[in-house]
């Protein structure tokens, strides 16, 4: 099921970014028991998405408010350049990434499997420049990705509180020890996806029950 | 690719633990998570298992009333998975918390697959223990969390009292709590809209914050029971908000107090004991059944409750025997009140009767014959009364040959035990248990010592004792059937009693006299057996399975029969049992069959 895809005629790769763009994001009065969010998360070679790369992806739906374990998935990305100092970081080594997924092959998955899924990232800006770089290089162009970030939800919800905040509060780690979640084995893409999705929860939590989906677009800003 | 933090717990969580990583990977893949905030209620119908993750879940009966908490590694769901007949529980969060839902698929999958993973859940179905927590250590002490619920009904300071007074009829609460910016500022009272009100002709609009009891008395949730209930009386108020880490949480009333007052054993035992008429003991004998029904209610497990109401006729006939030393002065020498039976092994049921007798200092002659046969009348017929009805056997403290000295008792076992013959012994098994019910601990241990080591390895008597031990088997016949039997009004049924608790009780008395054990309570007999390594623990373990079902039947079936106003009958028709409930019966009898046939090996070959 997961390569489904792959069997089908690949599309042109326009196509994928035009019918991604095409399937509607829910709109901003919906409830968000109603949205389908996709929690995700990468593992880079650095922070510049021109120059740097993605080596790994994680993902994972949320329906109903339901983490689905079983649409989890976790892709090694063939990178064009060894992956040197970061390896060090994310534990993945450059003879693993030859047995990895081709970026492209990875965005079209995204793009096909995914349309109206609303993305979720703890601190999701670099997160988006990265999958926005990777669709310009490989179809030509880039559907424009928004996210709710959870990093940002935090930054609110601490700051309503008249909290002090440093760098090191808004960690993911620290927001999991916060909301007194499982932690999450450091940088992991599906595991840091996995921890990022229950937290997005925890954040909703915190809100009344008939919350929707422009009421946490707001927080997220 | 699995979430590795959802693998690891499971590979952590009984019964899971024995999968290995693929098959973990593939059970995790038919999960979801889902985040439950406090006081959130969960959907107890969706058809699937909830495991808990982190957090404190509450069990609710349809009654109401607490049945456990559920915390990490808790499972919820499989009565409905297992039994497709869903329960009318209410789960309410407590505390956050992160759950698993496994589909039906997956729990059918897994159950199938792997046998120890159904029977894991069969076992917790079929004890009905809820993951049950042992809390009989403080079960004496209610703290307010355990009456309190995570549900808060709260009302703006700026809303009407006219909204207030149809939030209170459509939630059924008698009072609400005010809450500004989530803090609370007041509670209002179904009595505050009357006296406040009403009888002052305010308008209907009059804003909630005016006639509000402001800056109300709270609790915290960690409080004992009953320093909510010294505060009510003190400040003569019937609703108290109740707090936890500061914030918000419920509230709790005078209805809740009371409510669980009468529902806890202690309140009656203590009610016992500060009686000193017999009135006053009647009275209290009298709430014994309802007592019963609220254990029942409660699904406190039937070897709890068992013991709960051994306690009750412990106390009661503590309080006849005070009663009589009262009327008929101080007894002229040290004596013990021995209880025998069930009493004895506490496992009394509803319909138990008396099994008693008198252990004294000195010879009964002459005045202390006199005094003792007094003492003993007063406290058979005080028990008659209070509904423990005299013995039919006439095994009783009022029959003077149960009025002994140490000497008279020590002579009467030794002839058991020394020349034992078939027929003396079947009447006598039931004195092997038994246990002082009131007076002298010391002379009953020098009896209990005496009659141990008389029974220690003494293979002629463990013979006799086997063999008549053996002449019950449990109902099952050829083909694995019921074989069913009628009883006196030409009821058929299975004999729970006859063909199957009392068989694993004989048993456990045998094997513990052959090796001088002093544990009287069967299941602990079963477990001393064991780690004495008399019997093996998986042999051990199976009986005590058994049992534990057994007791649970027939503890549910007296209830149901008391609810229909019938006499409680030993006697179940298998016919009302689910497939489930059959099916695991029969299994309990095979295993009665196969330790029966293990003890005749052991004690009964020829001499």
């Amino acid at each position: 099921m997961m390569f489904g895809w792959f069997k089908n005629p690949p599309l042109p790769m326009n196509e994928i970014v035009r019918n991604y763009e095409n399937t509607p994001q829910p709109s901003p009065k919906t409830a968000l028991s109603e949205v389908n969010f996709l929690v995700l998360d990468l593992e880079l070679t650095g922070l510049d998405a021109k120059k740097d790369h993605i080596v790994s992806a994680g993902w994972v739906p949320i329906r109903h408010q339901e983490i689905m374990l079983g649409d989890s998935a976790h892709y090694l990305v063939k990178s064009p350049i060894g992956v040197g100092q970061s390896a060090v970081i994310h534990g993945v080594h450059d003879h693993q990434l030859k047995t990895g997924m081709e970026l492209c092959e990875l965005m079209a998955m995204l793009l096909q499997s995914y349309p109206g899924y609303v993305l979720v990232a703890h601190h999701a800006q670099m997160d988006l420049a990265f999958l926005t770089m990777a669709c310009e290089r490989c179809f030509g162009r880039s559907p424009k990705f928004k996210a709710i970030d959870t990093l940002k939800i935090e930054w609110q919800r601490l700051h309503n509180k008249g909290k002090v905040l440093t760098r090191d509060m808004l960690r993911l780690s620290s927001c999991l020890e916060r909301h007194k979640l499982p932690k999450a084995p450091q940088h992991h893409a599906l595991a840091d996806a996995f921890a990022c999705a229950q937290l997005l929860l925890s954040q909703i939590r915190q809100h009344s029950s008939s919350m929707t989906l422009g009421e946490l677009q707001n927080l997220s800003r | 690719m699995e979430v590795t933090e959802v693998t690891k717990f499971l590979a952590e969580t009984t019964p899971f633990d024995q999968l290995d990583a693929d098959q973990l990977q593939a059970l995790a893949r038919q999960m979801s998570v889902y985040y439950f905030r406090a006081g959130e209620e969960v959907n107890t119908d969706s058809n699937r298992l909830m495991i808990v993750r982190t957090g404190v879940f509450s069990l609710y009966s349809d009654q109401q009333q607490l049945l456990t908490k559920l915390q990490s590694g808790d499972f919820y769901g499989y009565q409905q998975l297992l039994t497709d007949l869903s329960d009318q529980d209410t789960l309410l969060c407590d505390e956050d918390g992160l759950v698993y839902w496994l589909t039906a698929e997956g729990f059918q999958q897994i159950r199938y697959q792997f046998k120890n993973i159904e029977l894991f859940f069969q076992r917790l179905f079929g004890r009905r223990l809820h993951q049950y927590k042992e809390q009989s250590t403080n079960r004496f002490t209610l703290k307010i969390s355990d009456v309190a619920k995570a549900r808060k009904v709260s009302i703006s300071p700026d809303a009407t009292v006219q909204q207030a007074a149809a939030q209170m009829t459509e939630q059924r609460v008698s009072s609400l709590l005010v809450e500004q910016n989530n803090k609370l500022v007041g509670i209002i009272t179904d009595r505050d809209l009357r006296s406040r009100v009403v009888a002052e002709a305010l308008p209907a609009d009059s804003p909630v914050s005016d006639v509000m009891t402001s800056k109300p008395h709270t609790i915290d949730l960690h409080a004992y029971l009953f320093e909510a209930v010294q505060l009510m009386s003190q400040h003569n108020i019937h609703h108290l908000p109740v707090l936890r880490d500061e914030h918000l949480f419920g509230m709790i009333t005078a209805t809740d107090v009371i409510r669980a007052q009468q529902d806890h054993p202690v309140y009656l035992i203590g009610e016992i004991h500060r009686q000193h008429c017999e009135e006053g003991i009647l009275q209290c004998a009298s709430q014994i059944l309802h007592l019963s029904q609220s254990l029942s209610n409660q699904q406190v497990p039937a070897h709890e409750a068992s013991h709960v109401l051994t306690t009750v006729t412990d106390a009661l006939t503590q309080s006849w025997i005070k009663l009589a030393l009262k009327r008929l002065g101080p007894a002229p020498c040290v004596f013990t009140w021995l209880g025998f039976g069930s009493q004895a092994r506490m496992e009394q049921g509803l319909n138990a009767d008396q099994d008693n007798a008198l252990l004294l200092e000195k010879e009964p002659e002459g005045e202390i014959a006199a005094y003792f046969e007094q003492l003993a009348n007063i406290v058979c017929d005080g028990l008659n009364e209070c509904g423990i009805v005299y013995c039919p056997g006439n095994i009783m403290a009022s029959n003077p040959e149960l009025r002994l000295s140490l000497k008279g008792w020590s002579k009467q076992f030794a002839r058991w035990i020394q020349t034992p013959t078939q027929e003396a012994l079947l009447k006598s098994s039931i004195f092997f248990d038994l246990r002082p019910i009131y007076g002298s601990k010391s002379l009953f241990n020098a009896l209990q010592q005496d009659i141990l080591a008389r029974t220690k390895d003494k293979a002629v008597f463990l013979y006799h004792l086997s063999h008549n031990a053996l002449k019950g088997t449990p109902p099952l016949g050829f083909f694995k059937t019921f074989t069913l039997e009628r009883d006196g009004k030409q009821k058929k049924g299975l004999d729970l009693k006859k063909r199957g608790l009392i068989l694993i009780t004989d048993m456990a008395r045998i094997y513990s006299l052959s090796k001088g054990i002093s544990a009287i309570n069967t299941r602990q007999r079963l477990i001393q057996l064991a780690q004495q390594k008399v019997m093996d623990a998986k042999d051990s373990q199976n009986l005590l399975d058994a049992f534990d079902v057994l007791a649970q039947l027939r503890w549910d079936k007296h209830q149901h029969d008391i609810a229909q106003g019938h006499e409680a009958s030993n006697l179940l028709d298998p016919a009302v049992l689910s497939g489930l409930q059959r099916h695991q019966l029969k299994d309990v009898f095979e295993v009665i069959n196969q330790a029966q046939s293990q003890m005749k090996y052991r004690f009964c070959r020829e001499l």
